[in-house]
């Protein structure tokens, strides 16, 4: 007992050491939105939600390759009802421990994270693993209680367990295959649903030529004994400044869309299988000059929505060292069925960014085929102006006004304080 | 006390050859660091302005991942396969900008004054989701199939 206690006194002890010798970074961000909204036959309504983002980083903690992460956000509505839920709302985004090893990547992390590994991209309370083996090989391993949402209880299982093996050839290979199993999933009023979600995939990349990429994965769902995706993508850099791109997507809704905890509106049962393919050029004319255009066509197997076209094009300009960026753009969505709407999407925008002061301009409208509620377009104006007090303490205001088939005017008004604090000058500030 | 020299003994004997086996099979490259060694400026960065050689750690070249529109629209391959990379310059908030369990604000008002972001759902989504979930509601199910769709249950019961 006086040794557990001795050893409890000394961790507390510890503790100030520890805080004193870690690296601290916060970023806080208040937002307040003053938004009237103007419903045709309602009466106008104003709301004015206050939200606060703050993220906390505790680097170098104990032997210094220890390290403490924390973000998420509370908000409260001052004047009417923001959204369908109450006049308060929260989340906390993610808050961990993570321990870094000095060599092969290594990374233990422990409390609420997000897992990209392969087929998995999870958000969930618990433990995962990472490091690179000898001879190109990497594992990752992690599990604990996915995150549930606040609408219902048994919208996510009671656990999720999964992890990816790689192998790496440098500079040319790398492939790897990724599993995942949600356990005690709700099948709800569905009888013939399995209560767990398995799903097992590969993901490669693969450069043969010093020009030439190909990435990619596939899913198969061993719940419904059928593949999920197959999404690949083919990037071919001839030259310095043009790259071109092509893609290739094929989804089995089935198998795709099984473990949605929204059925009414994801539904796997119509067994349709959806296929994409397109590509796009990206070309650096002059050094602050980007003109891109991209093309997607994409297929219905069970044409319940018809074939669509989408396609468009971008210039970018970048000048003054990063300081102005601007940018113009065109794109369309042209549905071949009568009974799904087209539209054309139009965008300007405009960024100055100076040392003391930084203001932007964004405006974007989209032409529909078939009117909407009476309405042929909508669009929106935002116009953002900031100063930064400090260097790491910005005052910035925003004003939108748009027009749209839902509101008859949409008036917004953005006031964020932003707070970036890092107690250490060793690295970029993330 | 003879058991328990001689179990001592085993286990130090197994603690030894583990680390043994932990040397060989553990690769001994160093680490990516927790952050990039100098300053960035904000926007688009092009890695191969300055690197020209492979990554160490992801053994990819740096040009496969400089920001182009590509690789903007397609950052999923590239963090299923190097998230910790991408953890080199960007802290995990900047993903849960967009991919959150609950999202409060929809970015691009949350960023109103960064409109260089390819940030979703610009200007009237609301209305135009109901064209965009018709014509490929698979792009809507990697954000909204399992996760950030509470507002979605507002009207999709």
């Amino acid at each position: 007992m006086k040794h557990k206690l001795r050893l409890m006194t000394l961790a507390f002890a510890s503790l100030p050491s520890l805080a004193a010798a870690a690296d601290l970074g916060i970023d806080a961000t208040s937002l307040i939105r003053l938004e009237e909204r103007s419903v045709p036959g309602f009466k106008d309504e104003n709301v004015v939600p206050a939200t606060q983002f703050l993220g906390v980083d505790l680097d170098k903690l104990g032997d210094g390759n220890l390290s403490f992460h924390l973000h998420g956000w509370g908000r409260v509505d001052l004047a009417h009802r923001s959204t369908d839920e109450g006049t308060t709302d929260g989340d906390l985004s993610y808050a961990y421990l993570a321990y870094r090893f000095p060599k092969a990547d290594g990374l233990i992390r422990l409390g609420r994270f997000y897992v990209y590994e392969g087929i998995a991209a999870e958000q969930l309370d618990g433990v995962s693993v990472r490091g690179d083996l000898a001879k190109g090989f990497t594992a990752s391993l992690f599990g604990g209680a996915p995150v549930r949402l606040d609408i219902t209880d048994r919208n996510k299982g009671d656990y999720v367990v999964g992890g990816r093996v790689g192998f790496r050839v440098p500079g040319i290979l790398e492939i790897g295959a990724s599993a995942l199993r949600e356990g005690n999933t709700d099948t709800g009023q569905t009888a013939d649903l399995k209560n767990y979600r398995q799903l097992v995939g590969g993901d490669i990349w693969l450069a043969p030529f010093r020009m030439i990429e190909v990435r990619g994965h596939s899913s198969y769902n061993t719940a419904t004994d059928g593949f999920a995706e197959h999404s690949y993508l083919v990037l071919f850099q001839p030259l310095k400044d043009l790259s071109i791109s092509a893609e290739y997507n094929d989804y089995r809704l089935k198998d795709y869309f099984a473990s949605t905890n929204l059925r009414s509106l994801f539904n796997p049962d119509k067994g349709e299988t959806l296929r994409s393919y397109g590509g796009s050029v990206t070309y650096v004319i002059a050094k602050p000059v980007e003109v891109s255009a991209d093309y997607k066509r994409i297929n219905y197997h069970g044409d319940s929505h018809g074939n669509t076209h989408r396609y468009g094009g971008e210039v970018r300009l970048t000048l003054a060292d990063r300081k102005v960026r601007a940018g113009v753009s065109y794109h369309r969505a042209d549905s071949s069925r009568a009974d799904v709407n087209s539209y054309h999407e139009v965008r300007g925008w405009g960024l100055y960014d100076a040392t003391a002061y930084f203001a932007s301009l964004d405006a974007i409208a989209h032409f529909y085929r078939q009117s909407i509620d009476t309405r042929s377009h909508d669009y929106e104006f935002v116009g953002s102006a900031g100063y930064r007090i400090l260097p790491n303490l910005a005052l910035s205001g925003d004003i939108a006004y748009g027009r749209n088939p839902r509101l008859d005017s949409e008036l917004r008004g953005v006031v964020r304080l932003t707070w970036n604090f890092t107690s250490t000058s060793k690295g970029a500030a993330k | 006390m003879r058991r328990i020299k001689l179990l001592s003994l085993c286990a130090a004997f197994v603690g030894a050859m583990a680390l043994t086996a932990c040397t060989h099979v553990i690769s001994q490259e160093t680490s990516l660091p927790s952050s990039h060694p100098e300053a960035l400026g904000e926007g688009r960065v092009d890695c191969s302005e300055c690197h020209e050689d492979k990554i160490k750690g992801v053994l990819k070249p740096y040009a496969s991942f400089s920001h182009t529109p590509v690789f903007v629209k397609n950052h999923r391959f590239y963090a299923g396969e190097d998230g910790r990379l991408c953890g080199v310059c960007h802290k995990p908030s900047f993903c849960t900008d967009c991919h959150a369990n609950e999202l409060e604000i929809k970015p691009s008002i949350r960023y109103g004054n960064r409109p260089d972001r390819e940030l979703v759902h610009r200007g009237d989504y609301l209305t135009r989701h109901r064209i965009d979930g018709k014509i490929d509601p698979t792009s809507c199910f990697k954000c909204h199939g399992r996760t950030n769709n509470e507002q979605c249950v507002a009207c999709h019961r």
